[in-house]
């Protein structure tokens, strides 16, 4: 069906509803699903290097949150963080502790099989640098700074140029307000208010034909952006 | 000074008016020798009237009338002869000196009389002005700031070294000590250590401590210390002490004139906290009782309809007698996922309410253009206005605004989704923004019935829910949640119906001056 089947995916969920659920999905999608019922289990499955770990951030035994540290100390595989609507805090702390990409609960079938294509996708491509980015009409050409949008050349600020080119190298991944504020004005304003969403909001109206329905740059409240490579 | 020489001094403190009683006859009789020395004057005695009324005035009976025997014995020895003896050669000398001695006697009475006089009417000033502060103080709300506030003007007002409120079990609210425990527990204080909870018990939940003490009260030996303890007594059942822990070991009648009457007045106090506390009480189990009420409502209709839609769709699916066309059974899956999503949506509002309801809401904010947060919900909803006409009128030029993403964003949803519940389709809502004194103003209006004017207070409290011509629609949560998330921003939420039809819904956001940006690195 897609170059990842037969990917392994370790799913750390302790609800079996939607243990239930995402083996069927997946299994029936020729993913090989390993499920961990709890942190400690999880720990002792990540020895046989899965390709994807689905992690519900809220185990009955370890805190989500140093399970993601552990993990990314002892894996290289993508983490999908899964959890309630409402905990935006946690999500973020998730996602800049590296966890890759995150999903809400409840969340369908379509957005969870679209969210492992992209995180599978990222980690064979990762180490490639390409010196044009071209996805859906928009070109970003990093060797001679030239941005154009159906062929049309866009006139960015640096600031913008900035913006773009950090949300082009995370490309179809989520990026948190941290991670562009780290990126493009550096390290020391990681934690700083600022103007980011009004910067990003200025690329956008240069970027997007109609705001309403953002073909690039989507906004994941509370959390930060995503470039959009594919038709959502 | 070392405890004892203090301790010293308090105990010689009575004999010390004798001594300069004695003094006063000894320099009035060096006088008296001194002008004899020069010249005969009668009556030279009456200068010994002089130390009497000094006596008198300045250190009381006792010492007055030691004077008086005193001036009458020196007079006596040194100036009537035969000089240094008592004996006295001519009668008449004994007629004055037996006058001198009365009026001496007497006139000291009268001083002394005079003096406690005096005396008692500055207690009884500073005993009425004491009652006036105590009597003031204790119209403060706080009850705990005002008991402290007592305890000190208490204790400055007696001049004792400590002064206990002590409030037994049935208090008003839990709060515990204010005020070192462990040093009063230590102390030998009689009558008092009976009802003293020990450091540990005072800091637990139960008794409640207010106590004052000398800055210099812990280098007071506590051997000495005597506690006077009143009880507090309200409707006839004693509601707790309070107690002076004095320093000086004989208490003044006074003193206790005036604990009984501070007394009554705490006790009086402390009654109408409690009561005032009573019926606060009683007004917040009402509310939440209404709110629990509505709430059951709410859940027994608003999650039960969909639940039962997703059971009989699920059921249906899973007959073995019937062969569904695939057609519906894609209606029917399309149902549990719509009916799922409703649910999900109804306890997101649920959630919410509740963290309103418990204060645990604080937006993070951070600076937002409000044009993108509106084009962003505007299209997210369009599935829910897809049969709406929406209009957005948005100005180029609107300023960053300081707001939580999420929370904004579920505000302008709910006013759009309840715009889109509450008008028929085909109809035109408009979602506008715009900035006007100071605020930024954001509008949702459409052109449906408005809301009945009997709604237009009512339409933010939680689970109301508008019957506008027809079975009542939504769960009654949006609009709640929506003013609640509008008011942790510092903003306001208002309603009202067009003159030309339709209702406008409106929520202002304050504009703050942002903090200067730093330099960015690459400046736009």
């Amino acid at each position: 069906m897609s170059p990842q089947t037969g990917a392994r995916i370790l799913l750390v969920d302790d609800e079996p509803a939607i243990v239930r659920a995402v083996r069927a999905n997946l299994g029936s999608r020729g993913f090989r699903v390993d499920v961990a019922g709890s942190g400690s289990e999880a720990l002792e499955k990540i020895e046989s290097h899965p390709d994807l770990i689905l992690l519900d951030l809220g185990l009955p035994d370890l805190d989500g949150l140093d399970l993601i540290r552990t993990l990314r100390s002892r894996a290289r595989a993508p983490i999908i963080v899964l959890s309630a609507r409402g905990a935006e805090r946690d999500k973020v702390r998730a996602l800049d502790l590296g966890a890759d990409d995150y999903l809400t609960k409840p969340f369908g079938v379509e957005e969870l099989l679209a969210r492992i294509r992209v995180a599978l996708r990222h980690t064979l491509r990762s180490g490639t640098d390409e010196p044009v980015f071209r996805a859906r009409g928009l070109a970003v050409d990093v060797e001679h700074r030239r941005v154009t949008v159906e062929g049309e050349e866009l006139h960015l600020t640096p600031t913008e140029y900035a913006l773009l080119t950090a949300l082009v190298r995370h490309a179809d991944h989520v990026v948190t307000d941290a991670m562009l504020l780290r990126e493009v004005w550096g390290p020391e304003f990681g934690d700083e208010d600022h103007y980011l969403h009004v910067y990003v909001a200025r690329l956008r109206k240069k970027l997007e034909r109609d705001p309403q329905k953002p073909r690039y740059i989507a906004t994941e409240p509370g959390i930060g952006y995503r470039l959009l490579t594919e038709e959502a | 000074m070392t405890p004892r020489m203090l301790e010293e001094m308090r105990r010689l403190a009575p004999l010390r008016g004798y001594a300069a009683a004695l003094a006063a006859v000894a320099l009035v009789s060096v006088v008296i020798g001194a002008i004899e020395a020069r010249a005969h004057i009668a009556n030279m005695s009456m200068l010994y009237l002089l130390a009497v009324l000094a006596s008198a005035t300045l250190l009381g009976r006792g010492p007055a009338i030691t004077a008086s025997i005193a001036s009458f014995i020196a007079f006596d020895w040194f100036f009537v002869e035969p000089f240094h003896t008592l004996r006295v050669a001519d009668s008449n000398e004994w007629f004055a000196l037996v006058v001198f001695l009365i009026t001496a006697v007497v006139t000291s009475q009268l001083a002394a009389d005079q003096r406690e006089r005096a005396r008692e009417a500055a207690d009884r000033a500073r005993d009425a002005t004491l009652l006036f502060e105590v009597a003031r103080v204790l119209g403060e709300p706080d009850l705990d700031a005002a008991l402290a506030a007592v305890a000190e003007r208490v204790r400055k007002g007696l001049r004792v070294a400590g002064v206990v409120i002590e409030l037994e079990n049935d208090g008003v609210g839990q709060r515990t000590s204010a005020g070192d425990v462990a040093v009063l527990a230590g102390a030998e204080i009689g009558s008092l250590a009976a009802w003293i909870p020990s450091a540990r018990s005072a800091t637990g939940a139960g008794a409640r401590w207010i106590r004052v003490m000398d800055p210099h009260g812990s280098n007071i030996s506590t051997r000495d210390e005597r506690v006077h303890a009143v009880p507090l007594q309200a409707s006839g059942r004693r509601i707790g002490t309070l107690a002076i822990i004095r320093t000086s070991p004989e208490p003044r009648s006074a003193d206790d004139r005036i604990l009984a009457s501070v007394a009554t007045q705490l006790a009086g106090a402390i009654e109408r906290a409690r009561l005032r506390q009573r019926a606060t009480d009683a007004e917040v189990l009402r509310r939440a009782d209404e709110l629990k009420n509505a709430l059951l409502g709410a859940v027994s209709h608003d999650l039960r309809t969909p639940l039962a839609s997703i059971v009989a769709s699920a059921g249906s699916l899973r007959q073995t007698d019937v062969r569904w066309t695939d057609a519906e059974r894609e209606s029917f899956l399309a149902d549990i996922e719509h009916e799922a999503r409703r649910l999900s949506r109804i306890v997101s509002n649920l959630l919410d309410l509740s963290r309103m309801e418990s204060g645990t809401l604080h937006p993070e904010r951070s600076w937002y253009d409000l044009a993108a947060l509106i084009d962003d919900v505007v299209g997210r909803l369009r599935p829910v206005t897809e049969e709406h006409h929406l209009e957005v009128h948005v100005p180029e030029d609107l300023p960053p605004i300081s707001l939580d993403y999420v929370e904004i964003d579920q505000v302008l949803s709910n006013l759009i989704e309840n715009a889109a519940r509450h008008t028929r389709p085909g109809t035109g809502i408009t979602v506008s923004a715009r900035v006007e004194g100071g605020e930024a103003i954001v509008e949702v209006a459409d052109d449906g019935p408005g809301v009945p004017s009997d709604a237009l207070d009512r339409v933010f409290e939680p689970f109301f829910r508008g019957s506008f011509g027809g079975a009542p629609r939504g769960t009654g949560l949006g609009l709640a949640v929506a003013r609640g998330l509008v008011e942790a921003h510092g903003g306001r939420i208002t309603v009202r119906n067009r003159p030309e039809g339709g209702a406008v819904f409106r929520f202002t956001l304050p504009i703050e001056q942002p903090a200067k940006p730093r330099a960015a690195a690459t400046a736009p």
